[in-house]
């Protein structure tokens, strides 16, 4: 006990009326990389926050090496030599690295010696890390895994004797999750501390000395690497068995539903994103489209649902086109609207939603309750607002609002980022249900009658290989804004890597 | 939804409650004053610190104060809605004489007279009148003539500059006369003019002023309010030894704004004047329709600054008021532009 | 319910905020009292004054205050639904004034024409112009990304001066001698409620803030507005919501109710055009909004407060003899402390959130 790094007890913390933690203890020693797992709204990201001193929790003690911290305050954390890695990014994007990594620390001297300072200690940290970081670019510039590793060089920058990274791996590439476990591995040898949150269960063990898993705001599991495996720790997780995912089987495609003809796009920056793409879509399939983030996956597709208009060639799409964006619902759902509003985002000028110009809102409310009931949403209450629920949560509304359009053609933009397990199992048997023209289509479509068998088409972009290899009936990666089909022969990660990582081949 | 909703009606209940605490707090309170004091009002549309144009009508307003005993009240009207309103502040709580000190308010001085005729309203400059609502009229040209001669007399250059507020017939009037004044005493001097469209922008007046010096005025004579201190600026700065350069007050006597550049002010004793209506509306010998003061009354002159008189030839001081003799007299006509409305009928 | 209320926690969130806000308000009073005071005026007087002023009988408050309210209750709904909608419309004073020579325009060019007609068409009139007023910020904002902020200040400038031109040349009054036009025939009027100065512009104010805060609640349209007020990126990937047409819609909306403002207080106060026809309405508008947390309803007070201090800060300067800048002085100093005990009232209700 006296050994420990961070030793958390019996923290216990209440938002209104949520019970976020309840009994919520962390014991993790130095030279190790402690996993903390849990469902989304486990109280993971919860009890990191206030080992950060950023909540104060209602009950409990938090010590750090030994010496108990304050309630409150990040500054005494900071001091303790706690550092964290948040799930989203908090960098200017208009800065540049260094300036970045020098915005919060307190150099002394002018604003332009700390800049020196920090270039040096950069250079050191890459050397140590082997990490390739210009720090004088501009951070708006960078891939969203270079910002990644931003953010956690000026983590490391302060030296931090406990290092906490929420969930880093969700906007990584296979490659940059290798380094960044490397990096890790080398933080622990100086006898530092890693927390990370996770909710991939086999990256998480590959890198995990010990593992402590939280369901429902406490702690329900505290072993060593050994003692568990990926079963075991999902049934903690979850609190019940779990049925393996059934691959889908090949269905035949049927009509034509969607066709893109030497698509071109912009990005936000005015720079082109998406070049010459050329693609069907088919009732009852699903096209899985692989790539590493901020390849164009984005742009491609806004096009692909009739969001944003190709820049160049035709797009011909059907009637309704479902979509999901990435960023766990935030980019799809109204922070400040509840639940009703935000399902009404999809269906407020829908016959059966509206009387003449008003919104009905009792048949919104109950379109609202189904998406819920069906997906699982756990709300505090029906007034609830988005930004209220956690980012999983946030993710089944938006989800579940998608599918209930009962759409013709279904974009989804990494679906399963952030769903824990039952989550992402119950979404995996949707997708398929759905483009079988199962009654999943008929039971989400609050809006009825569609004919049997027509089952929309399906695209799933996807930083997951796996999840792509798994659902897709046919398989394509995105590369630098070209999309690169991937012939039957070569469906595996290797097959797929290649295109996007090795040199291209014909 | 209903949480927001309630959010966002705080701070009008936060508004609601402060207005509720007033009233409240201090009660409504009602005007006590006796009934038999004469009650004067004053309305301007600019700042009484003005030195000139407004100040004047103030310290009038304080003159019939102390002369005639009247409770007395001055509203700064900041724009034309507020007009009327101003009217029927004073209309609907009983005062006797409104002196509105613009031709800006004659529409709704007006439509004020006929809503309450027991109320007199005097419209300085005014363009309309009706039974109890009389126009002031100030023959500052004889005044602003007088100005010009001395112009003409002290110009090296032979070209001088007026800087005008608002192109209005009144300011439009004492250029007019200026320039008479000015040509009486040489017939080829140039006469510059501008105009800034405010009376109180002192920078675009000193912009206007520092054009004219540069354009070789070394004469220049003002009819604007506030902004007669950019005039004044410019040509203080653009003064030296070998050149003087020299500023003309107007509108009331502005000698001591600026006394080493200030040759005279063509002034209207607004004071003098404004006793002089009140005095004769409470003896009831306020006559209808427009009053004209002019220089044979002595509610206007031109008056040269003592400091500046060494620097001053003899012989054009002389000339000057052998010139005030002849208008006194109806020997002289000095120009001005007519614009009331309706000359009035009867005396 | 009772005891929930008891429990120190949610008193100190309550209350607490309560008392700041109060403490504001008294704050803001005491050193108006204080300056008053020092100038050498009576600062009791002063209050009485200004309550008077503002309320002080029933047609007193019907005619100045509730005039004085009317152009603030319109602009500030054409702010508050510009807000609603995420865009920053800073340009109700140009589109006052556009309205404003709209309806001057109309009500002189058909004097014959019977009021039934004259009357709405000026309104008409003045609406369509404030809305025309922000055709060029809502182009360049859709077209070419610029953004309106800069765009409807600017149109404010062109407006002010367009007018100062139209009064001094095409639209001088006849006789051609001052600055403003002539007064709009007696059927472009608005009538006059009551035997005061209060005009019919103040019950279609009030009636069209209700219309709006209705709308805005139940209608697919107030939903598509607020939805691409709060989010404009949700609005656009739910696929249902074309965000550049909701823009434009409320952009032009928002620019008619300014035009009307202008309308309406040409048709009910002032009768002719001049060059500083409106005292800021468009920018204390914002204020007004702001303050209303951009709630159509709560504009209603929001505007009748504005109303209540300008009409009792100029009996503050007719009955105690305060000069102007003093009075301007301590209305700045009241809306500051309603800013902000309004904000710590806010953040008193918003301490749930978060997690």
């Amino acid at each position: 006990m006296g050994g420990a790094a961070v030793e958390m007890r019996s923290v216990s913390k209440r938002f209104g009326s949520v019970e976020a933690l309840a009994d919520a203890n962390l014991s993790a020693r130095p030279g190790e990389v402690h996993a903390l797992l849990g469902e989304n709204g486990a109280g993971k990201t919860t009890l990191m926050r206030v080992l950060c001193g950023m909540l104060r929790p209602d009950g409990g003690e938090v010590l750090v090496e030994g010496r108990r911290l304050p309630p409150e305050g990040t500054r005494a954390a900071a001091a303790a030599g706690v550092g964290m890695v948040h799930q989203h990014f908090t960098l200017v994007p208009s800065l540049t690295v260094a300036e970045n990594v020098a915005l919060g620390t307190r150099e002394g001297g002018g604003f332009r010696l700390a800049l020196e300072r920090v270039h040096e200690r950069l250079t050191e940290l890459e050397q140590v890390t082997g990490l390739p970081v210009d720090p004088g670019a501009a951070v708006a510039g960078l891939s969203v895994g270079a910002k990644q590793r931003v953010e956690i060089l000026k983590a490391l920058y302060r030296d931090p004797r406990v290092l906490v990274l929420d969930e880093p791996t969700t906007v990584l590439g296979p490659q940059e999750v290798d380094w960044l476990f490397g990096v890790l591995r080398s933080l622990v040898e100086e006898a530092r501390t890693v927390l990370l949150i996770g909710h991939k269960l086999d990256e998480i063990l590959r890198v995990a000395d010990r593992v402590t898993v939280l369901r429902r705001g406490r702690t329900v599991l505290a072993e060593g690497r050994e003692a568990v495996d990926a079963p075991g720790l999902a049934r903690a997780m979850i609190g019940r068995e779990t049925t393996p995912a059934a691959r889908p089987a090949r269905v035949e495609a049927g009509e034509r539903v969607a066709r893109l003809k030497a698509v071109g796009a912009l990005g936000e920056d005015g720079r082109t994103a998406v070049r010459d793409v050329t693609l069907e879509v088919h009732r009852g399939e699903i096209v899985g489209i692989g790539g590493v983030e901020g390849n164009g996956q984005r742009e491609l597709a806004l096009v692909l649902s009739g969001r944003r208009r190709p820049a160049a060639g035709s797009a011909d799409l059907p009637a309704t086109v479902s979509l999901i964006p990435q960023d766990r619902g935030a980019g799809g759902l109204v922070a400040g609207f509840d639940l009703a509003e935000n399902t009404a985002l999809a269906f407020h000028d829908d016959d059966a939603h509206r009387r003449g110009p008003l919104i009905d809102w009792a048949a919104m409310r109950g379109t609202a309750h189904e998406i819920v009931t069906g997906f699982d949403v756990r709300a505090p209450g029906w007034r609830a607002t988005a930004q209220s629920l956690s980012g999983g949560n946030r993710q089944k509304l938006l989800v579940g609002r998608e599918l209930a359009r009962a759409p013709d053609l279904l974009v989804a933009e990494n679906p399963m980022r952030g769903l824990d397990i039952a989550a992402a199992a119950f979404l995996r048997a949707k997708l398929v249900e759905l483009k079988g023209g199962g009654p999943g289509a008929e039971e989400a479509g609050g809006a009825g009658g569609r004919p049997a068998g027509a089952a929309p088409g399906i695209v799933l972009f996807s930083t997951d290989l796996d999840e792509v290899l798994d659902l897709a009936d046919r398989v394509f990666v995105l590369v630098r804004g070209q999309l690169i089909a991937v012939p039957e022969a070569e469906r595996n990660p290797a097959g797929m890597g290649r295109p996007m990582f090795g040199s291209e081949q014909a | 939804m209903s949480h927001s909703r309630i959010r966002r009606s705080v701070p009008a209940l936060a508004a609601a409650c402060f207005l509720g605490g007033l009233v409240v707090g201090c009660g409504g309170g009602e005007n006590d004053s006796p009934d038999d004091a004469l009650r004067v009002a004053l309305l301007t549309s600019g700042p009484v610190s003005d030195a000139g144009w407004y100040a004047g009508a103030y310290e009038g307003l304080l003159l019939i104060e102390e002369s005639l005993g009247a409770q007395v009240s001055h509203q700064q009207t900041r724009s034309p809605a507020e007009f009327d309103e101003a009217f029927f502040s004073y209309g609907s709580s009983g005062y006797d004489l409104v002196f509105a000190h613009g031709f800006e308010y004659q529409d709704a001085a007006l439509r004020a007279g006929e809503e309450f005729p027991e109320l007199t309203i005097v419209v300085s400059s005014g363009g309309r009148i009706s039974d109890n609502v009389r126009s002031l009229i100030f023959r500052l040209e004889e005044g602003s003539y007088l100005a010009g001669m001395m112009a003409g007399g002290l110009t090296r250059s032979r070209v001088v500059g007026m800087v005008g507020g608002v192109a209005i017939p009144p300011a439009q009037g004492t250029f007019r006369a200026f320039e008479a004044g000015a040509r009486s005493i040489d017939p080829d001097i140039e006469v510059l003019e501008a105009f800034i469209g405010s009376w109180d922008d002192v920078a675009a007046a000193r912009e206007a002023a520092t054009a004219q010096l540069n354009r070789g005025a070394d004469v220049l004579v003002h009819n604007t309010d506030a902004a007669s201190f950019g005039v004044f600026q410019a040509v203080r700065e653009a003064n030296g030894d070998e050149n003087p350069v020299w500023a003309i007050g107007m509108n009331r006597d502005q000698n001591d704004v600026a006394p080493e550049v200030i040759a005279g002010s063509a002034a209207i004793d607004i004071p003098r004047a404004f006793l002089d209506v009140a005095s004769r509306f409470t003896a009831g010998t306020l006559p209808p329709g427009a009053l004209d003061l002019s220089l044979g009354e002595g509610v206007v002159d031109f008056i040269v600054n003592p400091e500046a008189l060494g620097r001053i030839p003899a012989d054009l001081l002389a000339r000057i008021d052998e010139a005030r003799v002849a208008i006194r007299e109806g020997m002289l006509e000095v120009p001005r532009i007519e614009f009331l409305e309706e000359e009035p009928g009867g005396p | 319910m009772i005891r929930q209320l008891l429990r120190p926690r949610l008193r100190s969130r309550r209350i607490g905020p309560l008392a700041a806000g109060v403490v504001a308000l008294l704050a803001a009073t005491l050193l108006a009292a204080a300056g008053l005071a020092l100038a050498g005026y009576d600062p009791a007087a002063a209050g009485r004054a200004l309550v008077s002023g503002a309320f002080g009988s029933w047609e007193r408050f019907a005619s100045i205050t509730l005039v004085r309210a009317t152009p603030l209750i319109l602009t500030g709904l054409a702010v508050a639904l510009a807000f609603r909608a995420g865009v920053w419309n800073i340009g109700a004073e140009g589109q006052l004034y556009a309205g404003a020579v709209a309806a001057v325009w109309v009500g002189l060019t058909f004097p014959g024409a019977p009021a039934w007609l004259l009357l709405p068409g000026a309104m008409a009139a003045a609406a369509v112009a404030g809305g025309l007023w922000t055709l060029v910020p809502v182009g360049l904002k859709l077209r070419a990304g610029v953004g309106e902020v800069i765009t409807t200040i600017l149109m404010n400038f062109v407006a002010i001066h367009t007018v100062a031109w139209l009064v001094h040349g095409p639209l001088q009054e006849a006789r051609g001698v001052f600055p403003q036009t002539d007064p709009v025939a007696l059927a472009a009027r608005l009538p006059r409620l009551g035997s005061g100065r209060l005009h019919a512009g103040f019950p279609v104010a009030v009636v069209l803030a209700g219309a709006l805060w209705w709308l805005l609640r139940h209608s697919a349209w107030g939903f598509r507005v607020r939805a691409v007020g709060a989010s404009i990126r949700a609005a656009a990937v739910s696929g249902r919501i074309h965000t550049g047409r909701v823009v434009l819609g409320a952009f032009l909306l928002s620019g008619m109710l300014a035009g009307l403002a202008g309308g309406v207080e040409v048709a009910g106060v002032t009768f002719a055009l001049y060059e500083n026809l409106s005292p800021g309405y468009g920018y204390t508008a914002i204020a007004v909004a702001l303050l209303a947390g951009l709630n159509p309803l709560a504009v209603l007070l929001a505007a009748g407060f504005f109303g209540v201090l300008q009409a009792g800060a100029a009996a503050m300067q007719r009955d105690v003899g305060v000069p102007a800048v003093w009075v301007s002085a301590i209305e700045a100093l009241v809306i500051l402390a309603v800013v902000a005990a309004d904000r710590f009232l806010r953040r008193g209700m918003a301490g749930k959130g978060g997690g």
